[in-house]
């Protein structure tokens, strides 16, 4: 259970980092949506649970905060990727992609190729 | 790095909590405001739009702490919280965390105390010398284990021949007279080498230092450097004080600096005034021939390692130098090695006699501790249990063991280090009360003892291992418990006695342990108070001379001792005046000799040693002690009669079977003396003493080079006679200072001065943890029976009278405390034995001590046990 949490908490980190990657600069909400948008309802996450992924983040320094306008002149928190957060999500994505060759074969592998 | 700057970030989160929150907060408003929007766009109705918004959400409260726990560190929001609860239990039980805090405070703070002077002895042994915890002894070591110092010329020779020592500075003590002629001083000064100042690497206060080559060559320049407080007092701290005049042992010395603030010297805990290069020795001494006479072992060596250097090799250099030595001068140096030793391991002098002291008081100090924690643990045990309840409802509300644990300990560890501050405050109030003491014999002391940084730590680790000590039993007992059990009835469970019981006897038997050291020690005391020193001390004034300035030869000495006692004697309000080399209840005890005797043959190996002291005629008369047989001393004019010695009863007995002695001979390394009297057993080295052994020496054959005189007055008021003495001594010698003045009552008071610091301290401990004891004991006694208070009922309702009830719980308890009580008394006895393996065993201590332990202990069961077994029987079956 925790650890299904874990790893929810892992990839939502890295879908953030990207969705900033991407889009630049965003509030808590954008990278809630866009998460929404690109993952369909597959990932069917409640959207507060974003935060506290956000507060991780930026203790670790991957990413920055400050207050700013939102597209219609309200207050909101605005985060970005810092140089480090660049990097981790470098580092993350190779590892991903790496990750999910190896599962990927394996779940390709037949009975036969094991032998 | 990233887990570095999370946590410290986490760390200041736990401060500015306030203002995170408020920005999650208004994150979370700002979110579901896009949000609502979005949904109106997409429209749905305000109410529904905003509805949606907080679905799509999710729990915010959830989300909350989460965050919170993300943010923070929950560990310290936790201990923070135990410690609040802490603060809140302490307050709740005020008496009982008083009696707690005070008995850890006075615990600690005594160990604290003696921990800063042993402190001082291991990290600052060389006061106002930096890094003096670098410096070594280095020692020389005859083939019998004695250290009797190095020669000057073995000094120089070793300067060379060790290198892996650094800059070995030869420092020697020796009292001054100085002063102009008639009004002389007696002051303590070191004959240093010329790179003493440098080696130590001290700063003048002002003006400058020994150069190396000032203490080259004999004759060289007469210079002297003086301690801050002598520039002070003398000088009036003024600056013109460097390159005056100062009259010392006659000679005209120039004061080139002021020592550093601090700087005592080289022994502690001696304190010197004056410092002088040793080629000065023949000038200032009478031409004493140390400089070149390679058995006058008067220096004492220290020396650091040069860096990159091992012990072991400056061991090996200096036992190859000491091997030449031997070779080279067989005469002075055969069969002396060397040592390099730490400065706690000093095998002789004052630092020696320092260290052993407070080795015992600290063992002895910390042992007090361990019963305070002990007593600490039995009041936290009884405690604990009361509030089983507590617990089981906090382990029922989903608290882990480790919480219930830390809960625990928070509390202790909170009681513990309040106690420890207390104490740390005893402690220095303690050494500085301690740090005046005054002069002790005729030595100035200087004790520069202070809590700094590191006693401090100490008090405060003291109090922590205390509070894990004492926390350990209840925490595990707390942590164990079942919350079913816990939250049924507590009277259906039945205690769990065991280790409260086996508490109960380790506590007491450390009580025992301590009680019995106290006692003995108070008993020692007040024996030195009442007992008979056979001896007249009242009426008599001492004074002491010394012409070892002078160098004199023998016959010098015996005609100064004789022309000084003819002009005493004269003064019309002496009775009778004699000079003695000893004073009986010295602190440094009198020397002992070893002899042969004619008439006796030794079985055993060794020597035969007896009490030595050197008087002149009329030192009997003086002290009062009477002469069984036979004459006093011939006079001192006397050329014709034979050496001569007197005895006293206790040798007779034990060296020559009671048989006659008058007419023996008495053989020793001075020579061969006849026995002219016997004397009557007196006091020697301590009140209570079993009576030793002694031989009297006569001045006549036997002269030295400083005395002690004693005067009996007529008039009974021994101090008028001061000036009239000094005037005496004045006519004979306008140089000489007549020092250490007091009269033989002082004397006494003054060497039992020791003697009462550990005495005062047991007479307060000695009762505190008498106390301790029992209200440990009452407190764990009335806990069990309270629990019992059904079965009691039961137990009286079926026809149990009282009495039995009293009896019963008192037999139960006093099983571990009887036990305690044997255990500690024969550890107690052991020691006893060990400490003073001829000392006479005082049967009243060790009957006494426990029949008082014991009866305070019963009656600590008694109160309780009498109360509970004065309940209405009803009323106790009703009881929960």
């Amino acid at each position: 259970m925790k650890q299904k949490a874990d790893v929810l908490q892992g990839t939502l980190a890295l879908m953030v980092l990207k969705t900033l990657d991407v889009l630049g600069p965003q509030h808590g909400y954008g990278i809630a949506r866009r998460i929404e948008q690109i993952s369909g309802d597959l990932l069917a996450v409640n959207q507060g649970t974003l935060y506290p992924v956000l507060l991780k983040l930026e203790q670790e320094g991957a990413i920055a905060s400050e207050w700013g306008a939102s597209e219609n002149n309200r207050k909101a928190r605005f985060y970005r990727l810092t140089r480090e957060g660049r990097k981790q999500l470098q580092v993350e994505t190779q590892d991903w992609q790496q990750t999910a060759a190896i599962i990927a074969r394996f779940f390709e592998a037949k009975a036969g190729d094991l032998s | 790095m990233k887990s570095l700057r999370r946590f410290l970030l986490r760390l200041f989160n736990l401060v500015s909590r306030r203002t995170q929150d408020e920005r999650l907060r208004e994150e979370i408003e700002e979110h579901i405001a896009l949000q609502t929007e979005e949904n109106l766009r997409a429209g749905l109705s305000p109410s529904e739009a905003r509805r949606q918004a907080m679905l799509k959400f999710g729990g915010v409260e959830v989300m909350k702490q989460d965050y919170r726990a993300q943010r923070g560190l929950p560990f310290i929001e936790n201990l923070l919280g135990d410690l609040r609860n802490a603060g809140r239990t302490i307050r709740r039980m005020p008496g009982l965390a008083a009696v707690i805090i005070v008995s850890l405070a006075i615990g600690i703070g005594a160990n604290t105390t003696i921990f800063s002077w042993i402190q001082m002895i291991l990290f600052q042994p060389l006061p106002g010398v930096s890094g003096a915890s670098n410096f070594l002894l280095v020692e020389l070591r005859t083939e019998t284990g004695g250290y009797p110092g190095a020669s000057w010329p073995e000094y120089r020779a070793l300067q060379t021949q060790v290198p892996a020592l650094r800059d070995i500075v030869a420092s020697q003590m020796v009292p001054f007279n100085v002063g102009e002629k008639g009004q002389t001083e007696r002051t303590f000064g070191q004959l240093v080498s010329g790179n003493y100042f440098s080696a130590l690497g001290l700063k003048p206060a002002i003006g400058r230092f020994i150069r190396p080559e000032e203490a080259e060559r004999p004759g060289t320049e007469p210079v002297i450097v003086i301690s801050y407080d002598y520039w002070q007092t003398r000088f009036g701290g003024a600056p013109r004080a460097v390159g005056q005049k100062l009259r010392v042992n006659d000679r005209d010395l120039i004061v080139i600096g002021v020592a550093p603030k601090e700087f005592q010297g080289t022994m502690l805990p001696l304190k010197f005034e004056l410092w002088v290069p040793a080629t000065l020795t023949p000038a200032l001494l009478g031409g004493a021939r140390d400089l070149e006479d390679r058995s006058a072992r008067g220096f004492s060596l220290i020396g650091m390692l040069r860096p990159g250097a091992t012990l072991a090799e400056a061991q090996a250099e200096l036992s190859t130098a000491m091997r030449q030595l031997a070779r080279d001068y067989p005469a002075a140096s055969a069969g002396i090695g060397g040592e390099i030793l730490a400065f706690w391991e000093a095998p002789r002098g004052p630092q020696r006699m320092l260290i052993s002291g407070l080795a015992v008081l600290q063992g002895v100090m910390l042992l007090l501790l361990l019963a305070v924690c002990g007593n600490t643990a039995n009041l936290m045990l009884a405690r604990g249990s009361t509030r089983q309840r507590e617990m089981a409802v906090r382990v029922a509300l989903g608290a882990g063991r480790w919480r219930i644990v830390s809960l625990v300990l928070s509390e202790n560890m909170l009681l513990a280090l309040l106690g420890a501050s207390l104490g740390a405050a005893i402690a220095v109030w303690g050494t500085t009360a301690l740090r005046v003491a005054p002069m002790i014999g005729a030595f100035p002391i200087l004790f520069q003892t202070k809590v700094d940084g590191l006693t401090l730590a100490f008090a405060i680790l003291l109090g922590a291992a205390c509070g894990l000590i004492f926390s350990a039993a209840p925490a595990i007992h707390l942590a164990r418990l079942d919350p079913q059990d816990g939250l049924r009835s507590s009277s259906n469970t039945p205690p769990r006695s065991r280790a409260r019981k086996i508490l109960i006897g380790v506590e007491v038997g450390l009580a025992m342990v301590v009680l019995i050291a106290a006692a003995l020690f108070l008993q020692s005391f007040r024996s030195a108070r009442q007992t008979d020193p056979r001896f007249g001390p009242e009426g008599v004034l001492l004074a002491a001379y010394d012409l070892s300035g002078r160098n004199p030869n023998e016959a010098a000495e015996r005609q100064f001792a004789a022309r000084l006692l003819d002009r005493l004697r004269s003064l019309p309000d002496v009775e009778a005046a004699a000079i003695a080399t000893n004073v009986p209840l010295d602190l440094h005890g009198i020397p002992r000799r070893s002899f042969t005797v004619q008439g006796r043959v030794r079985t055993e190996p060794g020597q035969d040693r007896a009490i030595s002291n050197t008087v002149t005629p009329g030192y009997f008369k003086v002290m009062r002690i009477s002469l069984l047989e036979g004459t006093d001393f011939a006079e001192m004019g006397d050329r014709a009669a034979p050496a001569e010695a007197i005895v006293n009863e206790e040798f007779v007995r034990r060296y020559l079977n009671g048989a006659d002695a008058i007419g023996r001979r008495i053989q020793t390394r001075a020579g061969s003396f006849a026995i002219i009297g016997v004397a009557r057993n007196s006091v020697y080295d301590a009140f209570g003493e079993p009576a030793q052994p002694a031989i009297y020496f006569s001045y006549r054959d036997v002269p030295w080079d400083q005395g002690e005189i004693h005067l009996r007055t007529r008039s009974g008021n021994e101090t008028a006679l001061t000036s009239e003495a000094r005037a005496v001594l004045r006519d004979l010698d306008p140089m000489l200072p007549l020092y250490d003045v007091r009269t033989f009552s002082q004397h006494i008071e003054r060497n039992l001065y020791l003697r009462r610091i550990p005495a005062r301290m047991f007479a307060v401990l000695g009762p505190l943890l008498l106390g301790l004891a029992a209200i440990g004991i009452y407190a764990v006694v009335s806990y069990a029976v309270a629990r019992r208070t059904k079965e009691i009922g039961v137990r009286l309702t079926f026809g149990a009278t009282s009495g039995r009830v009293v009896l019963q719980i008192i037999r139960e308890n006093l099983g571990a405390i009887t036990w305690g009580t044997a255990i500690g008394w024969l550890l107690a006895l052991v020691i006893s034995l060990h400490a003073f393996p001829n000392g006479p065993l005082s049967l009243s201590v060790f009957v006494g001590v426990p029949a008082l332990l014991l009866s305070v202990a019963a009656l600590a069961c008694w109160i309780p046990a009498r109360r509970a077994s004065r309940i209405d029987p009803m009323a106790a079956l009703r009881h929960e």
